[in-house]
């Protein structure tokens, strides 16, 4: 997607996005009370704002294109194509871990993430980053689940109890 | 002179054994996450939040402190060795930092970063001790009105100035505010935009936002745009210590720093970008070796790193008094504050005067150990800047999943921080600045109840806000931050016609 096309999809969205919350504002029960005021002003204001620069966004993207983007000083950005490859891999690992963080717990699906991670920046060295990526996350489940007072989930499907 | 006495109450706080080791463990991972590209203090804070919400609010506080101004100190040497800021206010050091650097005075100019940051860093908490009760003073008299009429001017200032683009930074003052709306209405108890999930209910976490913005957005950006971009890293070779002309040089160009960045730090103005352009313009044009500049003038990084350092400090005179963030970190520091059930503002500093002294008490005292963390262990940071890049971001998706399903153990948490994280990538992308983002979203409810406040006192009549004088010139300030700059576009416009 070319410099141009890009701003105006995501002002567009903006755009959307300003309707979507009037829309949400407008079937919010309105109870008042002694407060004088609901809870569907301020939405209402802050949909009103999002509207506006949404337009205005729009407007600029069509005429002139966004103002002082990176793009302008350096022009090897706007050919930039995206590096697909490196945005599944780091999807992948996001996605693998919502699904089994409670399941396996949070050292194997963070070495996983990990992994994932260091492959998106091209590293080829799965094993090392498998063993980094282990190291790094045993040493901070205990580091937070022990010496502060987070709680992580060890996994369910794992063995024993910690 | 009660500023002495309650400093020095601040200062049986700070130094008691454990919280000086908050201070050194927020200064030394401060430094740590300076240094390294791609991680600031906002999302360090951050994504320490569910970790410390169980811990003493004073060491907790403390620790973020080291975190805040140790991050300025550490993205200095970033900026000089490596040419990449680590942080916007390092921008200018670059410059001439690294200037200094390619011509084998790295040492120097680490130097005068760090004695120059610990300087101004102490003048300026000297200069916070002594406005702070004056400003609580005039805050006391403020009623919701003149509250609601503050914030929007900070919302206006940090939308205009935080970025390249207003228009794109009140696009994202707006999404941050729209995400504040998401869960159940404070006064009503009515749900807002939960959109019939329970999860939404409590509202959107800022640790989410924060963290899938900066650390997942960024993340994304990087892989998807820039791939494996190689960068050098200018060997630390010589004496690091400065000599006598160096010393001669650096002295004045500090105070200047300061004295640029500690006003432009505590007036809601917005960040501390400004007042090192500034300082860097100003000792362009001051100095006696002008020819220097862009060639590795050491006043080029003595004045913009004070100023830098001055402001941060500065910075934190609306936020303790007025509970009003002017920088994303800022922002973050108030979302702590909330999570220990404490509200920063002129009440904060008489029911826990223990805490806010002893808060101000230990930035002197980080200072120092900035300083002495530095300088002599410049070395041992550097090592940092070799990380190779894939196992950098490996290592911060791994905290991130920690801060954010360290929340409430979550998946959608986990989902919530992806979705934010593409919405961060794109922003990133089209150059979207995230700071209003983080403002808005903390700032907003804030605004909200005092907006709510200031009309049911009133019964309704929306007259308020202008018939108060002090909220009445506020929101005039906001509306000429906005009109002022499009007025000059369009006068600019009409001469070169």
């Amino acid at each position: 997607m070319s410099g141009r096309t890009g701003q105006l999809a995501v002002s567009l969205a903006l755009l959307a996005f300003g309707v979507a919350l009037a829309v949400g504002t407008w079937f919010l029960p309105n109870t008042t009370g002694y407060a004088q005021v609901g809870p569907r002003l301020f939405p209402g204001l802050i949909a009103g704002g999002t509207i506006l620069f949404g337009v205005l966004l729009v407007t600029q993207a069509l005429l002139t294109g966004f103002k002082n983007t990176p793009e302008s000083s350096d022009p090897t950005i706007e050919g930039a194509s995206v590096n697909w490859p490196a945005v599944a891999w780091l999807s992948a690992g996001g996605m693998a871990q919502m699904v089994l963080i409670a399941h396996l717990g949070f050292i194997l699906t963070s070495t996983v993430v990990f992994f994932a991670a260091a492959r998106a920046f091209g590293s080829r060295r799965p094993l090392r980053d498998l063993l980094l990526g282990f190291v790094l996350a045993t040493v901070v489940y205990f580091l937070f689940t022990r010496a502060l007072t987070l709680s992580l989930p060890w996994g369910s499907l794992m063995p024993g109890e910690f | 002179m009660e500023a002495l006495t309650l400093l020095g109450q601040g200062f049986s706080v700070a130094l008691t054994l454990q919280n000086l080791l908050w201070c050194l463990l927020g200064c030394t991972l401060g430094t740590a996450i300076g240094v390294l590209p791609g991680v600031g203090p906002a999302l360090t804070i951050a994504l320490l939040l569910p970790a410390t919400a169980k811990l003493d609010p004073t060491g907790a506080l403390i620790m973020f402190a080291g975190i805040y101004y140790g991050g300025m100190f550490g993205g200095s040497t970033t900026a000089i060795l490596l040419n990449t800021p680590g942080e916007s206010a390092s921008i200018v050091t670059a410059l001439e930092g690294n200037q200094m650097a390619k011509r084998g005075r790295a040492g120097p100019a680490l130097a005068t970063a760090a004695i120059g940051s610990c300087v101004a860093g102490t003048i300026a908490t000297l200069l916070l001790t002594l406005l702070a009760p004056v400003v609580v003073d005039l805050a006391l008299k403020f009623g919701p009105a003149e509250y609601f009429a503050l914030m929007v001017l900070a919302f206006t200032t940090v939308s205009t100035v935080l970025g390249a683009s207003a228009l794109r930074g009140f696009a994202g003052l707006f999404l941050g505010l729209a995400i504040g709306l998401v869960g159940i209405d404070a006064i009503t108890a009515q749900p807002r935009f939960a959109m019939g999930v329970p999860e939404l209910l409590d509202g959107i976490d800022v640790v989410i936002v924060a963290v899938g913005l900066f650390a997942v957005g960024e993340t994304l950006y990087l892989a998807a745009y820039q791939g494996n971009r190689t960068e050098t890293v200018e060997k630390l070779s010589g004496s690091i210590w400065m000599s006598g002309a160096d010393w001669a040089r650096s002295w004045k160009a500090w105070l200047r720093g300061t004295a640029i960045g500690f006003p432009f730090g505590s007036i809601p103005a917005g960040g501390a970008e400004i007042p090192t352009f500034l300082s860097y313009a100003a000792e362009k044009k001051l100095s006696k070796h002008p020819e220097e500049f862009g060639k590795g003038a050491i006043e080029g990084v003595a004045g913009p790193e004070a100023a830098n350092n001055a402001s941060s400090t500065g910075s934190l005179v609306p936020l303790l008094t007025l509970g009003l963030p002017t920088s994303a970190t800022a922002a973050i520091i108030l979302a702590a504050f909330q999570q220990f059930g404490l509200q920063p503002g002129p009440t904060l500093f008489s029911s826990q005067p223990d805490l806010v002294w002893g808060l101000i008490a230990s930035l002197y005292i980080g200072n120092v150990m900035l300083l002495v963390l530095n300088l002599p262990m410049v070395g041992l940071w550097v090592r940092l800047l070799t990380i190779p890049r894939p196992l950098l971001y490996g290592g911060i998706l791994l905290f991130a999943t920690l801060g954010a399903y360290g929340l409430r153990q979550s998946w959608f948490d986990l989902l919530l921080l992806y979705l934010i994280g593409v919405v961060g990538c794109i922003m990133r992308r089209h150059d979207f600045p995230i700071a209003p983002v983080i403002i808005g979203l903390i700032l907003g409810p804030l605004a909200e109840q005092q907006f709510r406040r200031a009309l049911s006192i009133s019964q309704g009549d929306m007259s308020v806000f202008v018939t108060h004088p002090i909220s009445a010139t506020l929101l005039g300030v906001a509306a000429l931050v906005v009109v002022v700059p499009w007025g000059l576009w369009w006068f600019r416009r009409d001469r070169t016609k």
